[in-house]
């Protein structure tokens, strides 16, 4: 028996969409720990530097996805 | 080279390869399993206090077991099982609570689902070691042989299970989720009135085009599926003969080569797991003559337990097209609707 350790990162990461209140423009990032679909986040928007925004999905790509085997 | 000729000789070749075959993804599962533990030993140990024994306590859950019921006298068999398995989960729930006491109730809720990952997995492992074993002792080609034609399949679910711990340990929301997504999206923004009704589980009354619109699901953003037939039936119970139809959404299992996300319709109670809560919808809405109406969203086995892939994601609006256009097609102004959206709440809030 030979037991290797699992490569890091295997397996393909969520993204988290945040919706903007101010402007609506929605972009994602990485999901991050704490993350839930509907939390109100205190993150800047990008487009329009205002502070709040609405978590409106977490799922992984699907061309990420086909990239990295699962 | 007489001996090639020995009968039997070439199925003692062929053994061994298929031995050797085994051995190897058996190695692989145990890299898994062991995998799989560790990562949930670090997740409960975060929430633990200090000097608390981990290992031994999360191995003591690992092997813990549950006795089905006797079904030689089936009378009364459902209430039964619901008996058993409500205190299993209770228990479960419990020990990791216990265990975990930093956690808030949310997170002992994800922490109590990342420890049921392992607890399958190790299964998973236990059964395959068993069969294999036993295959070598008896050097019985045929079990040898099964073992080998089933772990394609067998190798596919335990990289689910690898895959589901890490979402798990995150809580973030997997495939499975899909139904209590889409009534989650239904409520959002609506002026309602939000009660528990059962272990778990949420009611949200709000007004639908005249209509009375009552959603059942999982409280979420902790890993839960709650107890929606318990609930479904109270609510029905409450509102007496005013419902008119009971619309359950939940994932159901794709056959290969259809696509995931695909949004369906059908009749009857879409609901999976022990087969309880399906009882008790069915035997509530039969005694009033209630329509049970579902809407099914295609998936793998494997996409309903790991992290929720846009597919599927993205297949909330026609869910909720779908129901809507039912509600005003079937349910008259003034009477009630109830909408269950099915299945576990990891990552997904209550809105
Ligand atoms: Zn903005």
């Amino acid at each position: 028996m030979f037991p290797t350790k699992p490569p890091a990162n295997k397996f393909a990461q969520p993204l988290t969409f945040l919706l903007c209140f101010n402007c609506k423009t929605e972009n994602s990032r990485p999901f991050k720990e704490g993350d839930y679909v509907f939390l109100e986040v205190e993150e800047k928007c990008p487009k329009c530097g205002s502070n709040k925004m609405l978590v409106t999905g977490i799922y992984v790509k699907e061309k990420q996805e086909k990239k990295k085997e699962v | 080279m007489a001996f090639l000729l020995y009968p039997g000789f070439n199925q003692r070749i062929q053994m061994s390869y298929m031995l050797r075959d085994l051995e190897k993804k058996l190695n692989k599962l145990k890299m898994i399993d062991e995998d799989v533990k560790a990562k949930t030993i670090e997740s409960l140990q975060r929430y633990a206090e200090e000097g608390r024994d981990v290992k031994s306590e999360l191995e003591k859950l690992l092997d813990s077991f549950i006795i089905s019921p006797e079904s030689m006298d089936p009378y009364g068999i459902v209430w039964k099982l619901e008996h058993i398995v409500n205190t299993w989960e209770d228990r479960f729930e419990e020990d990791v609570m216990k265990l975990c006491s930093k956690a808030d109730n949310m997170k002992v809720k994800t922490l109590t689902n990342l420890v049921e990952v392992a607890r399958g997995i190790h299964y998973i492992y236990r059964v395959v070691r068993h069969y294999y074993l036993l295959g070598k002792k008896t050097s019985n080609i045929y079990l040898i042989l099964q073992m080998q034609m089933l772990m394609p399949q067998i190798m596919e679910i335990a990289e689910a299970y690898h895959y589901a711990s890490y979402a798990f340990s995150q809580g973030q929301p997997i495939g499975d989720g899909i139904g209590v997504l889409a009534v989650a999206k239904l409520a959002y923004g609506k002026e309602k009135k939000t009660y528990e009704i059962a272990k778990d589980t949420i009611v949200q009354e709000m007004d639908f085009e005249g209509r009375k619109l009552i959603i059942v699901r999982a409280v979420g953003p902790g890993g839960t599926v709650g107890r929606p037939g318990e609930g479904v039936k109270k609510v029905v119970e409450a509102e007496g003969d005013k419902v008119k139809l009971i619309i359950t959404i939940d994932a159901g299992l794709k056959l290969e080569g259809e696509d995931s996300g695909k949004v369906i319709e059908g009749v009857g109670v879409a609901i999976g797991g022990t087969g309880v809560d399906k009882y008790k919808i069915e035997e509530i809405a039969k005694n009033k003559g209630i329509p049970l109406y579902a809407i099914v969203i295609y998936e793998s086995i494997v996409e309903a337990i790991t992290p929720m892939r846009e597919s599927i994601a993205k297949s909330v609006d026609k869910i909720l097209e779908k129901v809507k256009q039912t509600i005003l097609e079937k349910v008259d102004k003034d009477y009630t609707v109830i909408v269950a959206g099915i299945g576990n709440s990891v990552g997904i809030g209550v809105t």
